[in-house]
């Protein structure tokens, strides 16, 4: 018996590690993709800023930079710089994205409300996050509310696109089916305009985050006195440069980290509302 | 007293800038417990018609009563569409649970009833499967369990059959007489085979096209359960046939 179930065995685990070994090629082939450009990035920044090309004060030395890095780390001071940026983030998108959702939801379905609200809101939404920003800091100051206001409004815009957009797709067909069952409008929503919409959504979830990454650093820097974007400004102020160039890393690579993974979730949503089959 | 009476219906759909007419003064009264079967060549407006009495286009000229209630929709009007138009996010169980839904029975007596349709269509093994899982005949066997699941008191059926081999198209058409003895169920059921109209029906519309109307009506007076191979149904066969084409 037990040699009958040895060699069954065999045969399974021969095709297996074939597949795990083709998989892990192909993660270390993109991730070296991926580290290609960083590296040759950095390689000519190390050249530039030894071989003199540019001078020290405007383009430190990439072990300074990690020093000041490991600094940075070491005193909390990045720690507590992204946690203000982060919780920000998570405010203002909190805010912005459901009131997007909402209102996308509003003009999506009905084509009295579209009529009567979307072209003025494509008009505002035409002005960036930014282009705001004299307006609010005279009505707001420059205070928190300022930082949330622009947030929420940098993520309601897409949201709401995107929503309004996922709204008017949800299959004719299958509304029909609720007409003819008379689903209550809780089971209407629950299990159709909501799986319906659920890659909509995720695109918009997606994209409003990463509109309010950029203009949650720009608005700090502007207008800030904590966070990243602020740690940047201080950074130049002090003609210390190694400190603005970690703010950039740290953004990027936050910025790319959180479009990754964003965007694998948005992919298992789509999968799994069986949109693509 | 007729389940429903459809009542010089004609209905036209805007086609580019022109009205083109679809259907054309149909008149038909579906009695209780009444089998009408329509066959008709493809684009007649067999399907425009179901969707009008079932009430999902309002757009037409005549009137469409229901026998039971002074309203202008049946309490209760189930469909099975040409297409099976299941929901790709719910398994075939939670697809055939959306007919429960607006009923007030218990969780334990829904899935009861699921399982009984599901049974009666062979998906037993597939409940926890998801649409995108079946085969296009498994599929619309689905959607045939969700819409008599809905236990409805007219039952309208777009092609119901249409996807599926010969071996199982008659054991269903066995099963839906057999519902259809034991609930007191007025059917509908449109389809491009008059020999499943001959064997189901009490009734059979023939529909012609452009502008869609009825040509004839062929009543067949045979008791159940029938014989497939009845020279009598060979000889209606005949006349239907030579209405077709
Ligand atoms: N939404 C629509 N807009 C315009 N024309 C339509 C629309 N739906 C159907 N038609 C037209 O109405 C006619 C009848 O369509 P219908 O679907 O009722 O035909 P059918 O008899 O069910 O055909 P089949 O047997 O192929 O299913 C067709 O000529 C079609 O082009
Ligand atoms: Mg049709």
């Amino acid at each position: 018996m037990a040699t009958i179930g040895a060699e069954e065995d065999i045969r399974v685990v021969r095709s297996a590690p074939d597949l795990h070994l083709a998989r892990l090629k192909s993660f270390f082939v993109s991730a070296v993709l991926i580290c290609i450009m960083p590296a040759v990035l950095l390689a000519f920044w190390w050249a530039a800023s030894t071989k003199g090309w540019v001078s020290a004060q405007v383009l430190p030395q990439p072990d300074w930079v990690l020093q000041t890095f490991l600094d940075l780390c070491a005193n909390g001071d990045i720690l507590a710089a992204a946690a203000v940026s982060f919780r920000r983030i998570a405010e203002g998108f909190l805010i912005g994205a459901s009131l997007g959702f909402l209102f996308g939801l509003l003009i999506g379905k009905s084509k009295t409300a579209d009529s009567y609200l979307g072209p003025t809101f494509r008009a505002l939404a035409a002005v960036p996050s930014l282009g705001w920003l004299p307006i609010l800091i005279l009505l707001l100051g420059i205070e928190e509310s300022l930082k949330i206001v622009i947030l929420a409004k940098a993520c309601f815009v897409p949201m709401a696109i995107i929503a309004a957009e996922g709204a008017r797709n949800v299959p004719k067909g299958l509304t029909e089916v609720a007409d003819v069952l008379r689903l209550r409008a809780s089971t209407r929503f629950f299990k159709l305009t909501i799986p319906a919409m659920a890659p909509f959504i995720a695109s918009g979830v997606r994209l409003s985050l990463s509109q309010a990454f950029v203009s949650l650093i720009v608005v700090e820097m502007l207008a800030g006195t904590d966070g990243l974007g602020y740690m940047m400004v201080w950074g130049r102020t002090l003609f210390q440069l190694d400190i603005v160039i970690v703010g950039m890393t740290v953004v990027g690579v936050v910025g790319f980290a959180l479009d990754f993974v964003l965007k694998r979730a948005e992919l298992l949503i789509r999968r799994g509302s069986g949109a693509n089959g | 007293m007729n389940a429903f009476a459809i009542e010089h219906v004609s209905k036209s759909y805007i086609l580019e800038g022109a009205e083109r007419p679809v259907l054309k003064d149909i008149n038909l009264q579906v009695g209780h417990n009444e089998i009408v079967a329509i066959v008709g060549a493809s684009g007649c407006g067999k399907s425009t018609l179901l969707r009008l009495v079932v009430g999902l286009d309002a757009d037409y000229r005549g009137t469409i009563s229901w026998g039971n209630h002074d309203r202008t929709s049946a309490s209760k009007v189930g469909m099975v569409f040409q297409d099976h138009r299941l929901y790709p996010w719910l398994t075939v169980q939670g697809n055939v649970d959306l007919a429960f839904d607006n009923t007030r029975l218990s969780a334990a007596e829904r899935r009861d009833r699921t399982s009984h349709y599901l049974q009666l269509v062979g998906l037993a093994d597939y409940a926890k499967a998801y649409p995108r899982q079946l085969s296009g005949g498994m599929a619309q066997r689905a959607a045939i369990a969700r819409a008599l699941a809905q236990e409805p008191e007219v039952l309208l059926m777009d092609e119901p059959f249409g996807a599926l081999d010969s071996i199982l198209r008659m054991r269903l058409q066995d099963e839906l007489l057999s519902i259809w003895e034991k609930n007191k169920v007025s059917i509908i059921i449109v389809t491009h085979d008059v020999e499943e109209a001959l064997y189901l029906a009490d009734r059979v519309l023939v529909m012609e096209p452009n502008p869609g109307r009825i040509r004839d009506v062929v009543e067949v007076d045979l008791p159940r359960p029938r014989d497939r191979s009845d020279p009598a149904i060979a000889e209606l066969k005949r006349r239907c046939l030579a209405t077709l084409v």
